[in-house]
């Protein structure tokens, strides 16, 4: 479904990813994991159309999205829940929810989003009237993950779901990332959080300094003592 | 300093609230394109008194009603605005920047005025200057009247697309954070386009009922942009609701400090009020 070749973007003079090349099947949870600096977040931001690639192909259900304008990567079925969340903060919940869903064929479907995504965290039903920007960092979260998917995207792209959120937090985080998987929606998880992002993921590459290193079945990378050890940080 | 009549205190209550309305009519447009577009748009004033001159002059010289006016200059304003914003986003030019540009356009337009109409002092004549409407001893004449009437209906009418319409959303989106904005289907520069168009087409309307009411003269362009500029402000940038708001408190501020005290003291008034209020009320955004 996502079919990333030779994507190159950099920074200035400063190369940020090189040579990517990078799969995403229909329905499945692909997770990207690396140090600081790797290069992760450029490729979130990329896929979403946030950064314009130097040169490389975004394929996404066989349509090439690097060569278009920021706003058409949406109607092409991505969505995006940015680092550090970037909700609209000025606005409602209901609204930065609604604003998920501006283009005409989510539109169609918002009422129904809306319930879905109420469904899915349900500490959101009485602060659909409260200031986006006044809400505490979990709920924020949920906010930035609901407002993403009332874009009904095919392929979800999630940056650090789980940065600054307390234990339990995560945990409703992570719960909430497998139900959305599990209604069919692909993932592509960027996390400093290995082994949760490791437990999650089906499939899981390695990068490092804007290169994938390493990339196999996430089961396989994390029964390999070596990789742990090496790549991953893990003892 | 003398206490004057209640008569004359109310008298003066409603002229300022007829002026407050003006100060509001030209500052919503200022404001939602400061607001929500990143400019200082000092060129809406030079467009004020151009859309004012141009009806002036359809009036007079070729006889059209000056409201019907409002028929050719608001499309043609609202094309004015999206080339510039089109120039301006072409150019990347920055908050500050916009400032100086828009300065440059002004005194461009104020030049181009004196050129066309002279210095002199012009006057719409119409049947609208003649009507008035008296209740309970209290004197309002038409043209102000419909210069505030116009001035609520644009301002709520705004607030209510930008508070109840994906479209007024999408350009509040726009204004805090475009790049997430777009990501999520939102075309920022057709926005962009669109906005700007509105904001120069609302100084065209501004400019029409500014000629119903004022006398016209190119240099006076400048004595508008220090009190709608506190207007704007004192109402919260981007607010459709702030500029008319703000600008009805200052025109009854003004005209009771000219009633009670003299008529000298009105900017010192409006001024001490912006200060005020930008001291002691709580950041915005």
């Amino acid at each position: 479904m996502l079919e990333v070749r030779g994507l190159r973007v950099s920074y200035g003079a400063a190369p940020a990813l090189s040579d990517l090349d990078l799969d995403v099947g229909a329905g499945e949870l692909v997770g990207v994991v690396g140090p600081n600096g790797a290069g992760k977040t450029t490729l979130i931001n990329t896929l979403a159309g946030l950064i314009a690639p130097a040169s490389g192909r975004i394929g996404l259900n066989g349509t090439d999205l690097a060569r278009l304008p920021s706003h058409a990567f949406c109607a092409a079925g991505v969505a995006i829940v940015p680092e550090s969340r970037r909700l609209f903060s000025a606005m409602t919940v209901r609204e930065n929810l609604e604003l998920g869903s501006y283009l005409p064929r989510a539109k169609a479907e918002r009422a129904r989003s809306l319930e879905s995504v109420i469904a899915l965290f349900p500490a959101l039903a009485s602060r659909l009237g409260t200031r986006a920007g006044s809400l505490s960092g979990g709920q924020q979260q949920m906010v930035a993950i609901g407002r993403a998917l009332m874009a009904r995207p095919s392929l979800l792209l999630l940056d650090e779901p789980s940065l600054g959120l307390a234990p339990a937090v995560v945990e409703t985080m992570f719960a909430a990332v497998r139900r959305i998987n599990a209604a069919g929606v692909a993932i592509l998880l960027v996390e400093q959080n290995i082994g949760m992002a490791m437990e999650l993921a089906s499939r899981a590459y390695v990068l490092e300094e804007g290169r994938v290193v390493l990339q196999g079945q996430a089961a396989e990378l994390m029964g390999r003592p070596e990789i742990r050890k090496a790549y991953l940080g893990l003892e | 300093m003398t206490f004057p009549s209640l008569g004359l205190l109310s008298q003066s209550v409603l002229s300022g609230l007829f002026l407050g309305g003006m100060y509001g009519l030209i500052g919503l447009g200022l404001g939602l394109s400061w607001g929500l577009l990143g400019q200082i748009n000092l060129t809406h004033f030079g467009f004020v008194f151009l859309s004012a001159y141009l009806c002036y002059h359809l009036t007079m010289v070729w006889g059209v009603d000056p409201l019907l006016t409002l028929g050719l200059l608001v499309p043609a304003f609202f094309a004015v605005g999206v080339v510039m914003q089109w120039a301006l986003a072409r150019f990347r030019v920055s908050t500050f920047n916009s400032l100086l540009v828009t300065f440059g356009l002004t005194v461009m337009i104020e030049a181009l005025i004196q050129k066309i109409w002279t210095a002199d002092f012009r006057k719409l004549q119409t049947g609208y200057g003649e009507e008035k409407f008296s209740f309970l001893g209290l004197y309002a004449p038409l043209p102000e009247l419909l210069t505030l009437t116009v001035s609520a209906a644009a301002a709520g009418g705004i607030w209510l697309l930008m508070r109840y319409t994906d479209l007024g959303k999408a350009m509040r989106a726009m204004a805090e954070d475009a790049p997430i904005a777009a990501a999520f289907g939102v075309n920022a520069r057709a926005l962009a386009l669109l906005l700007s168009g509105s904001c120069v087409a609302l100084a065209a309307i501004a400019g029409v009922f500014f000629a119903l009411s004022f006398t016209l003269t190119p240099t006076q362009i400048f004595s508008w942009v220090g009190v709608v500029f506190a207007a704007v402000m004192m109402g919260g940038l981007g607010n459709p609701l702030g500029p008319l708001l703000a600008g009805l408190v200052i025109g009854v501020s003004e005209a009771l400090a000219m009633a009670v005290f003299s008529p000298s003291w009105a900017p010192i008034v409006s001024f001490s009020l912006l200060i005020v209020l930008l001291l002691f009320r709580p950041a915005h955004r």
